[in-house]
């Protein structure tokens, strides 16, 4: 019966289908299925699926954004049920956003994506996001790992901010900092004490991936 | 002081090109004025959320989105001027936007650049901004002038240093596209004003104008807003600017992301045209696409059909447009891609009647500066400007009497006529240049030569001491005030 299920939750997120994902793990629940079955057997083949299909070049962006999506408004229904049980296994926590000042969305979003796929928990805190509001999102969630993007030579100076901030919220230890966007160099980020940079969605998963200890 | 008497060659053509039916724009105002009644635009402003309420928009506080009802878009837009002039340092260099006259300046803003001595590559920096103001003074290809890349060097007050760099080195229209917020906006209106010594000249012949970018999908970033409505205010002309991505920040269909942009530009405009009647604004939208798999920025695809229908859509609306040329991908100075993706937008553009356009100079997708890039560039310039000159057709140019002289066989080397008209009859480029031994030189090399005599040879005038004493005061104010 729930193998059944699985593989259709597998599908949802390989065809993108939220409502279909929604819809079948409240199915799931209301049956009496393990939650954290569902994510591993269900939710997490699925978005394995899409990662190949992305990349062997059969995917493209919008296919594997829907597939997240579906995993993620899933999750939203299970995690909650996960109180107290066994947690779900994620390679790692990641507060992403796009620094105060700064409106550029897309390679973020992009990263964001990418490490979700990947088997990262993702907290998107959105554009123009003050360092006190990265620092509040890791508190909150427990984070291993902070993303910042600047996409502008006059914002480029906050991810300097963020480093201090989190160091000031004696968090140094904690957290490990990576950051992008197009001004952002190797030589900046070593210069402003992150641990790590990227100059795209792909290379940012290689990145923290060994922020954690990860197999590459 | 300066070596000669400068002058600007815009493109002059009585040709016209519509990528669009009349009825299509009409489609497609329609869809405007729908997402904009409908969906709504979120202003990050509460300034502009005070303006809409007391205009009869329909504001939701909470969420800032406006929607704006039809009949009060279109009330607004009346008002929107379509022609006025750009003032220049240089009286004689001011720009009335006219029919059949298109003018260029160069890219914005880039934050890498190949520097000229070293070659090396590196962070921009304020002297840059100085350097490629000088060199677009010099070059008549360029009518007004563009913050080419950030003063990396100064800090939050960046903007007006930009702008005081121009004007030392720059004796054309300046336009800003790093000036953002009220705080830093009224020091720039101050600097203008205490450039053309009164705000009534300021008004009549605006030395600056702004680049106000919307962001995409339909947000009005505060700063760039409440800056755009200070300058706005003191008749400076503002463009606004929304550049939607095809895919990530907008419909992945050109008619979608057309219409999108559209709405953000008109929004904006209602905006301006509410706190300031008769507002100077310019439309502009710079579509581009994501790369499905990387979701990189393309500006340049191969099917990049109605480039320039944003023009019409802006003069639908009875606004000039800003229009993009020559923003190639290419990180090469002087690759065939760069030459290659970006070679018929000159011509195009100016067909397509825009009243200015930006920017020739910049590789990689607005980011990097080479020097020389801007004198290769101005060379696909001249390739349109030139197309479009008059052939003068007279008894003296059509030469019947010299063709009857020669007859059939020989040739014309031995005629007065030849002798006179044959020097310029061809008109070499940048490329074909030759050397001493008749072979054709390195493009880049042509250029760099360029670019070397004219840093050494072109001095602009500079603003009059007692002005650039005031200018020096204001800027030292603002450091006080905004560098804390
Ligand atoms: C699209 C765009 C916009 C859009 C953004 C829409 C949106 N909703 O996101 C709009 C129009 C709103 C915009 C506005 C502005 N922009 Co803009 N923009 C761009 C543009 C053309 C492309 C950016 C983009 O989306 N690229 C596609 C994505 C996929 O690439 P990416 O962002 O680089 O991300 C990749 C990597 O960098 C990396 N990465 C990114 N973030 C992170 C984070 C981490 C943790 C890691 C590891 C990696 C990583 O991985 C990503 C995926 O591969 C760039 C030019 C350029 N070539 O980059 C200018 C550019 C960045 N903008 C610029 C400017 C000046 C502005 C404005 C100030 C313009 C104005 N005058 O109003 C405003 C500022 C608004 C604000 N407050 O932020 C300048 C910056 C120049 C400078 N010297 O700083 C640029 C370079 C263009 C230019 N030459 O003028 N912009």
């Amino acid at each position: 019966m729930s193998e059944k299920l699985f593989e259709a939750l597998i599908q949802a997120v390989i065809d993108g289908e939220e409502e279909e994902a929604e819809a079948l793990v409240r199915q799931a629940l209301e049956q009496g299925v393990d939650p954290l079955a569902c994510i591993n057997e269900g939710l997490m083949k699925g978005i394995e699926e899409v990662g190949d299909l992305f990349s062997n070049g059969t995917y493209f962006l919008p296919e594997l954004i829907q597939g997240a999506g579906a995993m993620k408004a899933a999750l939203e229904i299970l995690e909650p049920e996960l109180v107290g049980k066994e947690q779900r296994e994620v390679v790692g926590t990641v507060v992403l956003g796009t620094v105060a000042g700064d409106q550029h969305e897309i390679g973020k979003t992009l990263v964001g994506t990418m490490l979700t796929a990947n088997g990262f928990k993702v907290i998107d805190i959105g554009v123009d996001q003050k360092a006190d509001d990265f620092v509040a999102a890791i508190e909150e969630s427990g984070a291993n790992i902070v993303g910042a993007s600047a996409l502008l030579t006059t914002t480029l100076l906050e991810l300097k901010r963020l480093i201090d901030s989190i160091a000031e919220a004696g968090l140094a230890e904690k957290v490990k900092v990576m950051i992008g966007g197009a001004p952002v160099t190797q030589d900046f980020a070593k210069e402003i004490g992150a641990d790590g940079y990227a100059d795209d969605a792909i290379a940012a998963v290689a990145v923290a991936r060994k922020m954690v200890g990860a197999a590459a | 002081m300066a070596t000669e008497r400068h002058v600007i060659e815009p493109i002059t053509t009585s040709r016209q090109l519509r990528f669009l039916e009349e009825a299509q724009l009409d489609t497609l105002r329609e869809a405007t004025l729908d997402i904009l009644e409908n969906v709504g635009v979120r202003f990050d402003s509460e300034k502009a959320l005070v303006i809409f309420a007391e205009h009869g928009a329909n504001v939701d506080r909470s969420s800032q989105i406006v929607k704006l009802p039809r009949d009060l878009v279109l009330k607004a837009m009346a008002n929107v001027p379509r022609r006025f002039t750009l003032g220049a340092r240089d009286p004689d260099l001011d720009l009335p936007l006219k029919e059949g006259v298109t003018y260029f300046t160069n890219d914005g803003c880039g934050h890498n650049v190949v520097d000229f001595e070293t070659g090396e590559q590196r962070a921009s920096a304020l002297a840059d901004v100085a350097m490629m103001a000088r060199i677009n003074d010099y070059l008549p290809s360029m009518s007004f002038c563009w913050t080419m890349v950030s003063a990396q060097d100064c800090g939050a007050t960046a903007p007006l240093y930009e702008m005081d760099a121009a004007w030392k080195n720059n004796t054309k229209h300046y336009q800003s596209v790093t000036m953002m917020g009220e705080k830093l906006c009224r020091y720039g209106v101050e600097m203008a004003t205490a450039l053309r010594g009164s705000l009534e000249e300021v008004k009549r012949r605006p030395p600056m104008s702004l680049i106000c970018c919307t962001i995409a999908p339909l947000v009005q970033d505060k700063d760039a807003l409440e800056g755009a409505m200070v300058l706005a205010e003191a008749g400076i002309p503002v463009v606004i600017m929304s550049m939607p991505t095809m895919g990530t920040t907008a419909p992945a269909t050109f008619a979608g992301a057309l219409a999108l942009a559209d709405a953000e530009v008109i929004s904006g405009t209602v905006l301006m045209q509410l706190a300031t009647p008769g507002a100077r604004v310019f439309h502009c939208i710079l579509h581009a696409w994501a790369d499905p798999r990387t979701g990189g920025y393309v500006g340049y695809p191969l099917d990049a059909r109605t480039r320039f229908a944003p023009v019409e859509i802006a003069h639908h609306w009875g606004m000039p447009s800003l229009g993009g040329a020559c923003g190639t991908e290419s990180a090469e100075v002087a690759s065939w891609q760069a030459a290659a993706e970006v070679a018929t937008d000159p011509l195009l553009v100016s067909m397509a009647s825009a009243e200015i356009v930006t920017g020739l100079g910049l590789r990689a997708t607005y980011t990097l500066l080479y020097p020389e890039a801007i004198i290769l560039d101005s060379d696909l310039y001249n390739q349109a400007r030139y197309s479009h000159l008059d052939m003068e057709i007279s008894p003296e140019t059509l030469a019947v009497d010299v063709s009857a002289k020669v007859g059939a066989g020989g040739h014309f080397l031995g005629e007065k006529h030849t002798r006179k008209y044959m020097r310029d009859a061809l008109v070499r480029s940048n490329c074909q240049e030759l050397d001493a031994a008749g072979q054709y030189r390195d493009p880049v090399e042509v250029a760099r030569e360029k670019v070397r005599w004219i840093l050494e040879n072109h001095h602009p005038e500079p603003p009059a001491p007692e002005v650039q004493k005031e200018l020096d005061r204001i800027l030292a104010a603002a450091d006080k005030e905004l560098k804390g």
